[in-house]
């Protein structure tokens, strides 16, 4: 990818890369098993200032673009993808404040949330609805002392929810979509861990319970009606460019394994690498990790060239990556065999998290719905040109 | 933005939302959100269209269905929002 790349984005992988081979792979595997990332880790990314990548630097952030963003995530997840849930979910909420925020909220909660002073989670999934989000039960009344808000609600699979400050709520205020800023302290809010995930164990999953959680109007985020068709939308779309990237380090690192692998061990005499059957899945994967390159930087891309299919590009390398990361992930155990199926080996730890990539931000069968029902569009597309470009009948000429 | 007028925008409007939705034929007045034919993506896609096209800003108090609700109605907001207030 590094054709792709200008000078100070190579730079930057470099950079993101030392600090993932320092501060993240030693430790991802130990985090794993503790189902937990120390605050030492936490602060080491805010320090280094990746809490805000996505954010310009007047609200104090990086303001770096979005290939660069992508970097980040890609240099992150190809050490750990539970690790980079940090930086997914600063960055949803970061982007949703900054689209749809007051100057009053950027200032109170986002410059703080770039610094890195605060960590943000993004509270939208629910125990009874999560691609079916319009379903969604969370309840919000109007509060008559002060024009906020009252939360009554449930959130399930909340990312960094153990650890957050702030959370993102969204809920149903007279049946119309509206989201507040709740920070973790608000009496009412309960937090409580979800343990004994398949994958992505450290990234501090919560179950979130409001009950009667005051929340005050200078709190609520864009207008009642908008927190689904625009306030969530925004915050997703950088979560599915943020996710995409780290599923292909996580990809990349099944294929780095792999090879390394594949190459030095010796079966018989014979190096892994030799035999025709492990080539056939190094091929795939290898193959695989390139186009899942293409497509997270054409996402990426797109949303620095502000293209009008940010979205489409963006959903595009979401799904392939993350499928790609399953399959290779499964691969990568079978070439190492038994000792792929110990925690002693990455592989094992990617095999869990691969599977999370899929599900998360959208599962894989959402974006085959968003996805196919776009390509069929393409038909009438294609019908009207071709109405437009046929030649029309001779008219019969008149005597 | 300053030298297109209403009848410009109302043709790269009609133009995006044609490519958008899966419909042949779209009246300028039809109520898109009424319609059944949109996506839940796609108005923050028309909302980041008309943004990046017409180099205006939706904000917060943009947010109104009638400002998107159709061809006529969006054209009308770019036109109002980018200051040009060509009959």
């Amino acid at each position: 990818m590094n054709g792709l790349l200008n000078e100070k984005q190579r730079e930057k992988y470099l950079e993101f890369q030392e600090f993932a081979m320092a501060h993240v792979e030693p430790f991802a595997g130990q985090w794993d098993r503790a189902e937990q990332i120390p605050e030492s880790a936490v602060a080491q990314l805010r320090d280094a200032g990746y809490l805000g990548a996505n954010v310009p630097t007047e609200y104090g952030g990086r303001g770096w673009d979005v290939v660069t963003f992508g970097l980040l995530n890609e240099a992150l997840g190809r050490s750990d993808s539970a690790f980079t849930g940090i930086v997914t979910v600063q960055s949803m909420i970061s982007a949703a404040l900054l689209k749809w925020g007051t100057e009053e909220q950027r200032k109170k909660w986002l410059i703080p949330l770039a610094r890195g002073d605060l960590i943000g989670a993004f509270a939208l999934t629910e125990p009874g609805a999560g691609s079916d989000i319009q379903s969604m039960a969370t309840e919000f009344r109007r509060s008559e002392r002060d024009g906020g808000v009252i939360v009554n609600g449930e959130k399930k699979w909340i990312t960094c929810g153990q650890r957050a400050d702030v959370f993102l709520v969204f809920g149903k205020l007279e049946q119309k979509p509206l989201a507040c800023l709740v920070p973790r302290e608000s009496v009412g809010v309960e937090i409580e861990p979800i343990r004994d995930l398949l994958g992505f164990r450290a990234a501090g999953l919560a179950q979130l319970r409001f009950r009667d959680v005051a929340v005050p109007a200078a709190n609520l985020v864009g207008k009642a009606g908008f927190a689904l068709s625009h306030v969530a939308p925004v915050g997703l779309h950088y979560g599915r460019i943020s996710t995409a990237c780290s599923a292909l380090g996580l990809l990349r690192g099944c294929f780095e394994e792999s090879i390394d692998y594949a190459a030095t061990r010796k079966v018989g005499g014979q190096r892994v690498g030799d035999l025709g059957m492990i080539q056939s899945l190094i091929a795939r994967m290898g193959t695989d990790l390139e186009a899942a390159m293409l497509l997270c930087w054409n996402a990426c891309q797109a949303e620095d060239r502000q293209h009008e299919e940010t979205f489409t590009k963006a959903f595009q390398a979401k799904y392939f990556t993350s499928r790609a990361a399953v399959h290779a992930a499964s691969d990568a155990v079978q070439i190492r065999g038994a000792s792929g199926c110990h925690e002693s080996s990455p592989v094992a730890r990617y095999y869990r998290g691969a599977k999370v990539m899929e599900i998360i931000e959208g599962t894989t069968q959402v974006h085959e719905m968003i996805l196919a029902r776009g390509f069929l569009h393409e038909a009438v597309r294609r019908q009207r040109l071709k109405r437009a470009t046929a030649p029309q009948p001779l008219k019969p000429v008149q005597n | 933005m300053t030298t297109i007028d209403l009848k410009q925008v109302k043709e790269i409007v009609r133009g995006f939302i044609n490519n958008s939705i899966n419909i042949d034929t779209l009246s300028d007045d039809e109520n898109l959100f009424e319609s059944g034919l949109i996506n839940s993506l796609f108005a923050i896609q028309l909302t980041t269209f008309v943004e990046r096209r017409f180099g205006i800003e939706v904000g917060m108090d943009d947010l109104s269905i009638e400002n998107f609700k159709s061809i006529n109605a969006t054209a009308a907001f770019v036109t109002r929002k980018s200051g040009n207030h060509t009959p």
